[in-house]
């Protein structure tokens, strides 16, 4: 008899959608893996509020946000001390780099690290996870007029940004 | 007018329905400037989302695919895990335990166990309760001295403060709890298929039996004085 899929076994299939959301999170992918590993400890440790039935990625990746803003407010501490992060500054620089997808990664990485925390997120959740708004809406506890207004002017930004290159 | 505003961008992201998601698509297509707006968007979500998406295409981390693999292979020693409290290798016993909770508990596979005299379980009022050498082994044996074929594992109390072990044998490992001056059965669970017959149980705890252990245990594991000390009152 092959045994039930566990808890563990969900979250497992979920890791690559779940980085991917850290990696549209986060200002580098070392940053973006610790935080995808928080997420799984916390949810690990709480897994007894997780109600069978109900979505385990709604749950993660709420889980996954609170721990970024958690990390964000003492990171922008932190920051305001220090010289701006280096890769934003290469943006760009050289145009043959973005053949290459992980260099591509590194540069929308550093265009979404541009937007404001609350644009970000609901960029990431919708243009990049799928979701819909009232999903968002749902997952982050605020109004679906706030979702569509930050994700336009989110997107606005990022055209702005990645789209002229 | 030619701004783009929230409907246009719902409309974009496919949140429109019926009526208005068919005005809005004549209004862009009317519009030269909405058009390409809306080319420049698609395009630009496009590029974004391909390069997160290579992330996801990505093998994921191992340090990341094992915090979430169960311990299998992982010899838990039981009497170890009774003294520890705070231990790792604990935490990982509780984990695999939680993990386990989703999972129905209670399957009892009687085939598992033999017949007759030796029969290591009897069953009075439609109650199942140890005998012949479980009983003896649940009454005597300590954790941390293992003879014959059963071995005990973790000893506590439940909620209604009763006493509990669990054990495993080869063909089956279980939770017993002191009931009337009996070892009553409160759960038994057969060894996977091809490893009766050898310890491997002993190896990786069964994730029913751990369930059932951390949903019956109140407080924390004995240590082995404890554990002595309670077979010296008579597990009372």
């Amino acid at each position: 008899m092959s045994p039930p899929a566990t808890f563990e076994a969900h979250l497992t299939a979920l890791l690559p959608r779940l980085r991917r959301f850290a990696h549209a999170l986060s200002r580098n992918p070392a940053d973006a893996d610790d935080l995808t590993q928080a997420a799984i400890e916390r949810a690990l440790r709480s897994k007894a509020q997780w109600q069978p039935g109900t979505r385990l990625d709604s749950w993660m990746y709420r889980i996954m946000r609170n721990l970024w803003i958690d990390t964000a407010r003492g990171r922008a501490r932190k920051e305001k001390f220090e010289a701006p992060p280096e890769d934003a500054e290469r943006v760009g620089e050289d145009p043959r780099e973005s053949l290459h997808a992980s260099l591509d990664l590194k540069r929308v990485m550093a265009a979404m690290r541009r937007l404001p925390d609350e644009q970000r997120e609901i960029v990431a959740l919708i243009l990049v996870e799928g979701f819909g708004y009232r999903e968002v809406s749902e997952m982050l506890d605020l109004p679906i007029g706030t979702v569509s207004s930050r994700l336009m002017r989110g997107r606005t930004a990022l055209l702005a940004m990645v789209g002229e290159q | 007018m030619t701004d783009a505003d929230d409907k246009f961008f719902a409309w974009l992201d496919g949140e429109l329905s019926g009526d208005e998601a068919t005005a809005m698509e004549a209004r862009v297509v009317a519009d030269p400037e909405l058009s390409r707006l809306a080319e420049q968007h698609r395009a630009m979500q496009a590029q974004v989302k391909g390069a997160f998406d290579t992330v996801a295409e990505a093998q994921v981390p191992e340090r990341l695919r094992a915090a979430l693999r169960p311990p299998q292979g992982e010899v838990i020693d039981f009497a170890t895990a009774a003294r520890a409290r705070e231990s790792r290798r604990w935490g990982s016993l509780r984990q695999w335990a939680a993990m386990a909770a989703t999972l129905a508990v209670g399957i009892l596979v009687g085939t598992a166990i033999p017949s007759r005299d030796s029969a290591p379980v009897e069953v009075q009022g439609g109650r199942m309760y140890a005998a012949s050498a479980l009983n003896s082994a649940l009454d005597s044996q300590l954790a941390s001295a293992p003879s014959g074929n059963v071995r005990i594992g973790l000893t506590f109390r439940n909620q209604s403060g009763a006493i509990c072990r669990s054990f495993t044998e080869p063909q089956a490992s279980g939770l017993a709890c002191r009931e009337d001056g009996r070892w009553q059965l409160r759960g038994l669970f057969a060894a996977p298929e091809g490893q009766s017959g050898n310890y491997r149980m002993a190896g990786g705890m069964d994730p029913n039996l751990a369930a059932l252990v951390d949903s019956t245990m109140s407080g924390e594991p004995f240590d082995a004085a404890q554990e002595k000390a309670a077979r010296g009152k008579g597990w009372r």
